[in-house]
């Protein structure tokens, strides 16, 4: 197999392992944490939702636009909730969070292992593991997992909207808990969860194995965050492939 | 003929060397080599252990305790701050790597060693550190402030640098 392969696999298996560890977690490790949920998710919070809101109603348009063309106007609500909360949002999440946190942990992991600041931070009795590297695989994964949300609350109101709202003579506003009820049954949203947490571990796990394998030149640094980058993004559409075969195979 | 500029030295040469801290010389680098594994509970000061890039100072000293002793942020960084005031550098406390002087980068991480109590120091080849000083006397004086709170530190040098040392007495071959 890969070396880099087996590199990423292992450094997932310690990270699954460290996260599970209560030793750690102290003082520094949680505020490592902490700024990674403030820079992955509470910074860009306001610009995510306008953008999960675009996204939302201009794919509510096209479906129910679709739907009415075709005399099908009664499924566009579950139509829409299948397409957006279940497959859509979740993957351009992670894609959002994989191309703004995940290269920019790339290339800092990379750099820092070129700089030997980890080699440092081991000298003075710091395991690097655990203060800068699976903070940031915490930090990330809870990150992909809130955006998700948001962006899923966002689309299901404006689902409410759109469809529910300004043409109550389609679907009668009882009627919409029902159809969220039968789409996102225990199996759907069991699978949308462990999607999330998947693609929340991918898009931290897989660049900072890309950053570790860096080497010490420094020229190798934009190869490890293409690399890193690249195996992300294939990481992601097999996550998807295998949830949505999951769901409907 | 023109006189050289005449140049400034940072600090005034201790009376005498930091008892404490002595300079052991090496021949050449695998004798410092053996020497810094001879020794692998020390704590290492040496120009190829960089400082953490995206922390400050006082962060970069304070991180140590907080993280071998779960120091809570305000005690470790409070803890830091009086090293570092102790050390004459204050000044520094919020400035990261990029921006500091050769002397302030040597001093923040003489003491992210310092703070971590270990039973010995060894500064490894401080020239590297301190290219644009005259460095016996910088780390000397250095040493000298921090005194109290040191155990036990080697400045690790190349045999040929010992007479730039003002403290003979202080002088010991590997």
């Amino acid at each position: 197999m890969d070396a880099r392969f087996n590199r990423t696999l292992r450094f997932a298996a310690d990270a699954c392992i460290g996260v599970l560890s209560p030793s750690t977690y102290n003082s520094a490790t949680r505020e490592v944490v902490l700024r990674q949920i403030y820079f992955t998710a509470w910074q860009v919070l306001p610009g995510f939702a306008a953008f999960a809101a675009v996204a939302s109603f201009l794919i509510i348009q096209i479906v129910g636009n679709t739907a009415r063309n075709f005399g099908l106007y009664e499924y566009a609500l579950e139509l829409v909730v299948r397409l957006l909360v279940l497959e859509i949002l979740p993957l351009t999440t992670a894609l959002f969070v994989a191309l703004r946190t995940g290269a920019a942990i790339n290339t800092e992991v990379a750099l820092m292992a070129i700089h030997r600041e980890l080699t440092a931070l081991r000298q003075l009795g710091i395991d690097p593991l655990k203060l800068e590297l699976i903070p940031r695989v915490i930090g990330g994964t809870v990150s992909v997992m809130a955006l998700t949300s948001v962006s899923v609350v966002i689309a299901l109101a404006l689902a409410h909207v759109q469809v529910v709202d300004f043409q109550p003579w389609n679907v009668a506003g009882g009627e919409f808990g029902l159809v969220i009820g039968r789409v996102l049954g225990p199996v759907e949203l069991a699978t949308l969860f462990v999607k999330t947490l998947a693609f929340g571990i991918a898009v931290t796990t897989i660049p900072i194995a890309a950053g570790l394998g860096a080497g010490r030149e420094l020229f190798r640094a934009p190869v490890a965050v293409m690399q890193g980058m690249v195996r992300t993004f294939f990481a992601l559409m097999l996550i998807e492939c295998v949830a949505v075969a999951v769901l409907y195979a | 003929m023109t006189s050289a500029p005449s140049v400034e030295r940072p600090d005034a040469i201790p009376a005498s060397a930091p008892s404490r801290s002595r300079v052991v010389t090496v021949a050449d680098d695998a004798a410092r080599q053996r020497l810094i594994d001879a020794y692998p509970e020390a704590a290492l000061v040496s120009a190829t252990l960089p400082l953490r890039a995206n922390l400050d100072v006082l962060e970069n000293i304070a991180v140590v305790p907080r993280f071998r002793r779960n120091l809570d942020a305000e005690t470790a960084l409070q803890l830091a701050w009086y090293l570092l005031d102790a050390a004459g550098h204050a000044g520094c406390a919020h400035v990261r790597d990029p921006d500091l002087t050769h002397e302030q980068r040597f001093v923040a991480k003489l003491l992210r060693a310092v703070i971590g109590d270990p039973p010995l120091i060894l500064i490894d080849r401080p020239a590297m550190m301190l290219p644009d000083s005259p460095y016996p006397v910088v780390v000397q004086s250095v040493l000298a402030r921090l005194e109290s709170r040191l155990t036990q530190c080697w400045i690790v040098d190349y045999a040929w640098n010992a007479p730039l040392y003002p403290h003979p007495e202080s002088r010991t071959s590997d």
